[in-house]
């Protein structure tokens, strides 16, 4: 360490030294012609003012020094910085303003750098401002505090000039705006407070001003064009040469005024509005208009609500065509699905597609519009068309397309699709379980009779509905089709076992479908008197059935039965394909050509509705079998009917048909039925958890469990609730009758 | 006789005078309630008065009304109780004797039932039984005993083995009963059980339409359609906003 005494060096002399450094630090600055700092000029620099600080009291003079920084740039600042900047206005302004910062850097980096040993040991130890900050926070004490509105006003009047199309220095602004940042010192403040509230304000009023106008003059969508093109340059102007957290606040600002001051206006516009865009398709100025309004709150909300209006609308038209077809149709035919039916279900599925597609696409499967078009469907696939319900023409529908030789005739593919979209339909149905029951009688009419095209599509739908509505729904169904799998298996073991005992053989053919009472729907088997031929072939059915199966009990079900029985007529034979009902009436003229009406009643033990059905199918309709006294169309129980032996066809086989009792009501009361048994089991089920519940809860809850099925009335739920009282399930509260209480 | 304090002995002077019981009866009461004499009022009359009456004599009241070959009062028997009584058969008076009774069942009282009923009544001879019919009739005043008589009034008129009242005895009962209480839809109640329901009335719906009848004002304002009314009730309601019976304001 150099130990030596250094000679003290006095506060003027040693300033006087320094001066001239800075002298020429300015005159570089200035651009006057100047050597660049040598190290050495540097090093001695340092070097005096590391003396004058280090000299032992009272020669040390850190506290004048640090005083004498400060005042140098303060003499600059007003001497030449002030000067010029006073003298220059707008754009010119701005640049000397970005001039003048970027020197006083300059300056405030070398000053820094003599003055160095200040910071380290002096500034430190005191806590002072640190040479840096104290020359920066000059520049904002005298410059920026003084002409800040100035280029405030300067930089906004170039914003605005830009909005209006013209091209402007993008660079200069964003030099400017660094400055509103940078004199912060870490700080956002200068930026926010003495700038970017007042662009906001002024981008306020610009877009409101052309807002004003634009509502008027132009359609929703020029409108919305010009909003996202408006945005869309907001967001660039931030990129360019805003701050970038300018972003969020400037596009909420253009936001408020061009979309949410004026949504409702845009949207309702008459002729060019939320509702005319859908109305005409217009799926480009639907997107836009989604990607706008899902920019502000709640914006989408009512743009939701108008797609639920317009699809409810359109859904609804669709009904009500449906219902003016069916009005016009001929009154016999009424109560059958009929083709315009079809048509109906096609266009349902139809208009569905098309939606969905909108909500995906134009509203980016937004769930708000899933929610609308869910809801606009329920509206009207509830709604049902002339007496039948959707849930039957669903079902119908798929019966159709499954059936052979039904109307639609499509390939594999377009059948798989055309399920696939049915399936999706029935979600919005409430009454799921009435859906499922029709279904299953047609699918039981398809099994039984042998109707069904193809087993794969048969299997394809369960799945899919099992898919959606749950393995309990479909069981049933799934057994079905698999109980006539094992029934044709069993029909081969039938056929071996009478030709391993042909002393059996009841010489007639006879295939039997034995299914689990469980899955089918329910027929009514009516102790009919067969005929001895058909009795011999039951007897050996059971005794076939007792060999496999013990403790099982067969139920005879007749009247889902065919026979094909040759007719000996004059002209010649022919085979008739007919029911079993229907065989064993024309069996009776096998033992009497003339039978009145009420033997025939006796003789096949039927009820008159059936037997009136057999016998107008057999003599009044296209194939007269029997001839009929009086020859006329309706039966009555004073007729007498007798073989026609004249009868004769150009066909060797002929099917009689026997037209189907309409079912509809049975289903329905079916259904009815089911449903009291499930909100029995329900309301039973939430009170034995619950043990004491008040009467809304209950129902609500209620409601919420069979909602997967069906919509249950409120009033059927009470008078469910009821009959649990009065076969003592439940009790009303003795002090409170709103509530009840679960008696185990 | 105990030595008692002259405060006393007067309380016990105020109370036989006031309720006619015997000095022992008084004195145990006011024993019970600790001289206080109000206390003692509810001890003598919440308490079957047994002491009040002669079982003796009751025996002699049932054997002169029973059937000569069942242990039982059957129809001749009332209405021969009716005839000596002065009052109608079908007087609602009979209804609330009956309730003391606990009778089972409509026109019929078992030896236990009617002496029982005639104790808690505090009868030992027809006259005074006479002589008390003006305070039971009054009984159907108070609230809490007409609710009473009213839900004893379900069981005791309707079949035995049934689970319900058949809707003719209904509508006569609740004409009997609501007669007191002059309830202004009476008759459009009844009228709309004829055309929309005739069917059995619950129990259930039996108790709530007291209820109905106590807390919903004639113009159904305070009536809540989301409420657990039974579904007759709501029914009811309905008919008389359809019919225009009553116009509710919401």
């Amino acid at each position: 360490m150099a130990t030596h005494e250094r000679k003290t060096i006095d506060l003027e002399q040693g300033w006087e030294f320094m001066q001239k450094g800075i002298t020429k630090l300015k005159n570089i600055l200035e651009g006057k012609p100047e050597p660049q700092f040598s190290s050495e000029d540097y090093m001695m620099l340092y070097t005096t003012i590391y003396n004058m600080c280090t000299q032992k009291p009272p020669h040390d003079y850190s506290q004048q020094l640090y005083e004498k920084y400060r005042e140098s740039f303060e003499e600059y600042i007003t001497s030449m910085v002030l000067p010029s900047l006073r003298e220059k206005h707008d754009e010119f302004m701005l640049r000397e303003l970005v001039k003048r910062w970027s020197n006083h850097k300059v300056m405030v980096r070398w000053l820094s750098r003599f003055f160095h040993y200040l910071d380290r040991y002096f500034i430190s130890r005191r806590s002072l401002p640190p040479l840096r900050e104290v020359g920066l926070s000059c520049f904002r004490d005298l410059v920026y505090q003084e002409i800040k509105g100035k280029v405030k006003s300067a930089v906004i009047s170039l914003i605005d000039r830009e909005r209006e199309g013209e091209q402007i220095d993008r660079a200069l602004l964003k030099n400017v705006l660094d400055i509103f940042v940078e004199i912060g010192l870490g700080s956002m403040e200068c930026y926010e407070n003495d700038f970017e509230d007042f662009l906001l304000k002024d981008t306020a009023d610009y877009y409101s001003i052309k807002a004003q106008t634009w509502i008027l003059e132009d359609s929703c969508p020029d409108y919305m064009l010009k909003a996202e093109e408006c945005l869309k340059r907001e967001k660039e102007r931030v990129a360019h040469y805003l701050h970038s957290s300018s972003e969020q606040k400037l596009l909420e600002k253009v936001q408020h005024e061009l979309l949410t001051q004026y949504a409702s206006q845009l949207l309702e516009k008459e002729h060019s509005g939320c509702h005319a865009l859908l109305r005409d398709d217009k799926v480009e100025d639907l997107s836009r208009m989604y990607r706008l309004f899902s920019r502000i709150t709640r914006g989408l909300e009512p743009v939701s609500q108008i797609f639920k209006q317009h699809v409810t609308n359109e859904g609804t038209a669709l009904v009500k065509q449906a219902e003016d077809a069916a009005s016009n149709k001929k009154p016999e035919k009424k109560d059958m699905v009929g083709l315009q039916e079809q048509i109906f279900v096609r266009k349902i599925i139809e208009l569905h597609d098309k939606y969905v597609a909108y909500v995906t696409e134009c509203f980016q499967g937004h769930t708000l519009f899933h929610k609308a078009l869910k809801e606009a469907f329920e509206v009207f696939c509830n709604k049902g068309v002339s007496g039948s319900s959707n849930a039957e023409l669903l079902a119908t529908f798929c019966d159709n397309i499954l059936k052979k030789g039904g109307s639609e005739k499509l390939s594999d593919e377009a059948i798989e699709d055309t399920l696939e979209k049915v399936v999706r339909l029935l979600a919005y149905i409430s009454d799921k379980d009435l859906f499922a029951e029709f279904y299953r009688k047609k699918l039981a009419r398809r099994l039984l009779f042998d109707k069904s095209a193809n087993d794969e599509h048969e299997r394809s739908i369960l799945t899919k509905l099992k898919q959606q509505c749950g393995g309990q729904f479909t069981s049933k169904m799934e057994g079905m089709v698999t109980d006539l799998t094992v029934a044709r298996d069993h029909q081969t073991k039938f056929e071996e076992f009478i030709s391993n005992h042909p002393e059996l053989n009841p010489g007639i053919d006879l295939a039997v479908t034995v299914l689990t009472t469980g899955f089918w729907p329910s027929y009514k088997s009516f102790d009919i008197n067969l005929p001895s031929e058909m009795v011999k072939c039951v007897e050996v059915f059971k005794e076939f059935y007792q060999t496999r199966t013990k403790h099982r009990k067969l139920t005879w079900i007749y009247s889902l039965g065919t026979c094909n029985i040759s007719a000996k007529f004059e002209a010649k034979t022919i085979e008739l394909i007919v029911t079993t009902y229907q065989a064993a009436l024309l069996l009776l003229f096998n033992g009497a050509d003339r039978l009145s009406y009420s033997e025939i009643v006796t003789q096949l033990n039927l009820s008159d509705d059936d037997v009136v059905r057999l016998l107008h199918s057999l003599s009044c309709a296209k194939y007269k079998i029997l001839n009929k006294e009086p020859s006329n169309k309706s039966i009555s129980p004073n007729d007498v009917f007798e073989y026609n032996s004249k009868f004769t066809d150009k066909m060797r086989r002929i099917k009689i048909p026997l037209p189907p009792v309409d079912e509809k009501k049975k289903v329905v009361e079916d259904v009815d039925k089911d449903r009291r048994y499930a909100i029995d089991a329900s309301i039973v089920r939430i009170m034995k958890s619950r043990k004491v519940l008040g009467h809304q809860q209950l129902v609500m809850e209620c409601v919420e469990q069979l909602g997967r099925m069906f919509k249950p009335d409120f009033k059927a739920i009470k008078k469910r609730i009821e009959d649990l009282i009065t076969r003592d399930y439940l009790e009303r509260d003795k002090d409170n009758p709103n509530v009840y209480r679960y008696l185990a | 006789m105990y030595k008692l304090g002259r405060g006393n002995r007067d309380k016990v002077q105020q109370f036989m005078t006031i309720t006619g019981a015997s000095e022992k009866v008084a004195l145990q009461a006011l024993k019970a309630s600790d001289w206080h004499l109000e206390g003692a009022f509810d001890f003598f009359y919440s308490q079957p008065q047994i002491s009040a009456v002669n079982t003796r004599h009751l025996e002699d009241i049932f054997n002169r009304y029973k059937e000569p070959d069942a242990d039982m009062i059957m129809v001749e028997g009332v209405s021969q109780l009716c005839n000596d009584l002065q009052v109608d058969p079908q007087d609602i008076v009979m209804l609330v004797i009956s309730w003391h009774m606990k009778a089972a069942t409509m026109c019929e009282f078992t030896r236990q039932e009617f002496i029982g009923g005639l104790q808690s009544i505090g009868v030992d001879s027809i006259e005074k039984f006479r002589g008390k019919l003006p305070s039971l009739r009054a009984e159907l005043k108070d609230d809490n005993k007409f609710r009473e008589i009213y839900n004893f009034a379900f069981t005791w008129a309707r079949e035995k083995g049934q689970k319900s009242l058949s809707l003719e005895t209904a509508i006569g009962m609740w004409q009997l009963l609501f007669a007191e209480r002059n309830w202004p839809l009476l008759d459009h109640w009844c009228q709309f059980l004829q055309v929309r329901h005739n069917k059995a009335i619950s129990r259930d719906t039996w108790a709530q339409l007291l209820e109905f009848v106590k807390t919903i004002d004639p113009q159904l304002s305070n009536y809540d359609d989301e409420g657990a009314w039974p579904y007759l009730i709501d029914e009811f309601v309905e008919y008389l906003t359809e019919n225009g019976f009553v116009q509710r304001k919401k």
